[in-house]
């Protein structure tokens, strides 16, 4: 079970945007030294549940994911995984979770096999165990014929066949993913959502951030909307269709966030 | 905790050994580059010398009414050749467009009538101007020119002092240079050549150390950046500065490896070309033992930590591989600098000295080159690296746990 508690996260800003105020209308989220990517966060995922983390670009999707994952700590708030505090315990956080991006990139000069084994010995597993889950997971994701050719020769659709094994190496019951769709083929994509769906079925915490929602129709059982470093909403997809007053998800959540179709502001 | 900084270790070693722009800098450079480096320079010196020695000298003598047994020495000696001039005003044009090398002008400074009441019908002496081009180092003319001039003065003293009535050549000698300076250096050959070309060597192997551990030091940091892989390493169960020190002593190894190979690769060279090379160089060369480039091998394990944690530390703050290149390319000049200061004339390796990083190897290295080490100073040269790269080090570590570093937009 995933529970985020009053998370925020700032960040000072560059010395230039201090001095005067930036072109354009003012940020709701900066102060005059501090940029407030995400302010007081909270919600709740039960296990074996899929939550979909929606809202527009620059909404502070990603920063909220790269503090719940531990490469970035929280400026207040905190979140646990299983009872086990990020801020308190990040190694112990990481020992449990796993993570994959859309842009994530791989070790050109290594093969998938060793790629998976670096992977794998960092999170502590060695020997017979290390090589056997590597096999498995090669043939989970169908990676027999180029384990053993470099990553740099690879497709799109096999490195991110690879970026998945390598996010599920150390079996972790909370996996992350951002934006994983993102600049991939109908097939590539299908074999994502599929693993997403399978990460559930196996009693896994699911957080996917996404843009597409017929992908949030498919398989997330809850969404979180985040706008502004805010969130505005937190429930079921259908809570979120009603809520937004609108059946079709992608009005609802603009609707929700305030904007209208062209990306203005429906509401001060 | 070991087993994490090796995991590390062996995985950026396996991918820096893929990459071939980092084994051209690491291994193709030092161990091929040198010695083809050397021969070449060895070969062109040779051969410019050679050149310089061999060549026709194309002359020509203004006021040799007053001297004729100038023109006939230099008609009578092999490789002079005399070229008619019309005017001595001439003579800087046609040296600067090749028709000429030389010209002798020779001006009688003094009548021996004047002097001795005109017993002699001569004068006593003559001023010969040489004129040529003085700027190439190579050149070999006024060498060649004195050697025949000097004969010449040998025979005319001679004649002159019979005419005198000096005939024994001892007393001749004791006539002409009553008091005689005789050099007896109390340096071994080693010592004095060393101390002139001594300083170039190192200088050559903190370079090809710094060029080694470069490429490693951009790839793993800025690199890995770039490339979108280090957010991935960041969520691995293990401390943040297992991965600096895993990273590090990759950079760390490639810059000993390099140092090494281009001991390697004069050490090769040495045994395969060293016996035919003359000249100072050739001496110095031959005097370094397998003892002494052991010694040189190890000074530079202090400069490749100092050159691998500063390289890192400044990759870790870099956005991209091209962001890292243009920080490190001035920083080329701090390692040049001191590495130079080791060749002036002048600067020893002292107390002070040995506590300035990079120069202090170097002129350890130039003390090990000339067989004068003192090695109480090794304590103080391995403690002031030490120092400075665990400084370094110490930066990277804190650089890499810094968010505004790692997520610089």
């Amino acid at each position: 079970m995933l529970e985020v508690v009053g998370l925020s996260k700032s960040f000072p800003l560059a010395k230039p945007r201090r001095r005067g105020p930036p072109p354009g209308p003012p940020d709701p989220r900066e102060d005059g030294r501090l940029f407030h990517a995400i302010r007081d966060i909270e919600f709740t995922v039960p296990s074996g549940a899929i939550v979909g983390l929606l809202g527009p670009n620059g909404a502070g999707k990603t920063t909220l994911l790269r503090v719940l994952s531990t490469a970035l700590r929280p400026s207040t708030g905190t979140a646990s995984f299983d009872g086990i505090d990020i801020v308190r315990d990040p190694l112990a956080v990481r020992r449990t979770l796993g993570f994959l991006s859309g842009n994530t990139g791989l070790y050109g000069r290594l093969t998938p096999r060793e790629l998976l084994a670096y992977f794998g010995g960092l999170h502590g597993l060695r020997g017979e165990a290390l090589t056997r889950r590597i096999e498995e997971l090669s043939g989970l994701m169908r990676m027999g014929d180029y384990l053993d050719r470099r990553n740099d020769t690879l497709s799109a659709g096999m490195k991110q066949k690879v970026s998945i094994a390598r996010t599920l190496m150390h079996d972790p019951s909370i996996v992350v993913f951002d934006e994983p769709t993102t600049g991939l083929d109908v097939a590539a994509a299908e074999t994502i959502l599929r693993l997403v769906q399978r990460c559930r079925d196996q009693g896994k915490t699911v957080l996917l951030s996404t843009h597409h929602m017929h992908e949030v129709a498919r398989v997330c059982d809850r969404v979180v909307v985040i706008h502004q470093g805010r969130m505005c909403f937190s429930g079921t997809v259908d809570q979120m269709r009603e809520h937004g007053g609108d059946r079709a998800l992608d009005r609802a959540l603009l609707s929700i966030i305030g904007l209208d179709a062209e990306g203005e502001a429906t509401r001060a | 905790m070991r087993s994490s900084i090796a995991t590390v270790f062996r995985k950026e070693l396996l991918e820096v050994a893929r990459d071939r722009r980092t084994l051209f800098f690491m291994i193709a450079m030092p161990l091929l580059l040198i010695p083809l480096l050397i021969q070449i320079t060895t070969d062109f010196m040779k051969e410019a010398e050679e050149e310089a020695a061999s060549a026709m000298l194309d002359y020509a003598i203004f006021g040799d009414e007053h001297l004729p047994e100038v023109a006939h020495a230099f008609a009578s000696t092999p490789k002079f050749a005399s070229v008619p001039l019309a005017d001595p005003s001439e003579i800087p044009a046609a040296i600067a467009d090749g028709r000429l090398d030389l010209a002798l002008v020779i001006v009688p400074v003094a009548s021996s009538g004047d002097a001795v009441g005109g017993s002699v019908q001569y004068p006593v002496q003559y001023l010969v101007e040489l004129h040529y081009n003085n700027a190439p180092l190579s050149s070999k003319v006024k060498p060649r020119t004195k050697k025949v001039l000097d004969a010449l003065g040998a025979e005319l003293r001679r004649d002159r002092l019979e005419k005198q009535g000096i005939t024994e050549v001892a007393v001749q000698q004791a006539v002409i240079e009553p008091v005689v300076m005789v050099e007896k250096g109390t340096a071994p050959m080693r010592e004095v050549l060393g101390e002139r070309l001594g300083g170039m060597l190192p200088y050559m192997f903190i370079i090809f150390c710094f060029l080694g551990a470069m490429y490693p030091a951009i790839d793993l940091a800025a690199g890995e950046k770039e490339r979108g892989t280090l957010e991935t390493l960041l969520l691995v169960p293990i401390p943040r500065h297992h991965v600096v020190l895993g990273k590090f002593l990759v950079v760390f190894t490639a810059g000993v490896v390099a140092a090494v190979l281009t001991l390697v690769g004069l050490g090769g060279w040495l045994a395969l070309q060293g016996s035919e090379l003359g000249g100072d160089l050739g001496a110095v060369l031959s005097a370094i033992g397998l003892t002494d480039l052991v010694l040189i091998a190890a000074m530079l394990i202090p400069t490749a930590a100092i050159f691998a944690s500063l390289l890192l530390g400044i990759s870790i703050y870099a956005k991209s591989f091209k962001e890292a290149q243009s920080y490190i390319a001035p920083l080329n000049m701090l390692v040049i600098l001191p590495a130079f200061l080791a060749m002036l004339p002048g600067v020893e390796l002292d107390w002070k000295t040995a506590s300035i990083p990079i120069t202090n190897v170097s002129l350890a290295i130039k003390e090990l080159i000339k067989g004068t080490m003192d090695y109480s100073m090794l304590v103080v040269i391995l403690g002031s690296s030490a120092v400075l790269a665990g400084a370094l080090l110490w930066a990277s570590t804190w650089w890499f746990g810094r968010e505004e570093v790692l997520f610089r937009q």
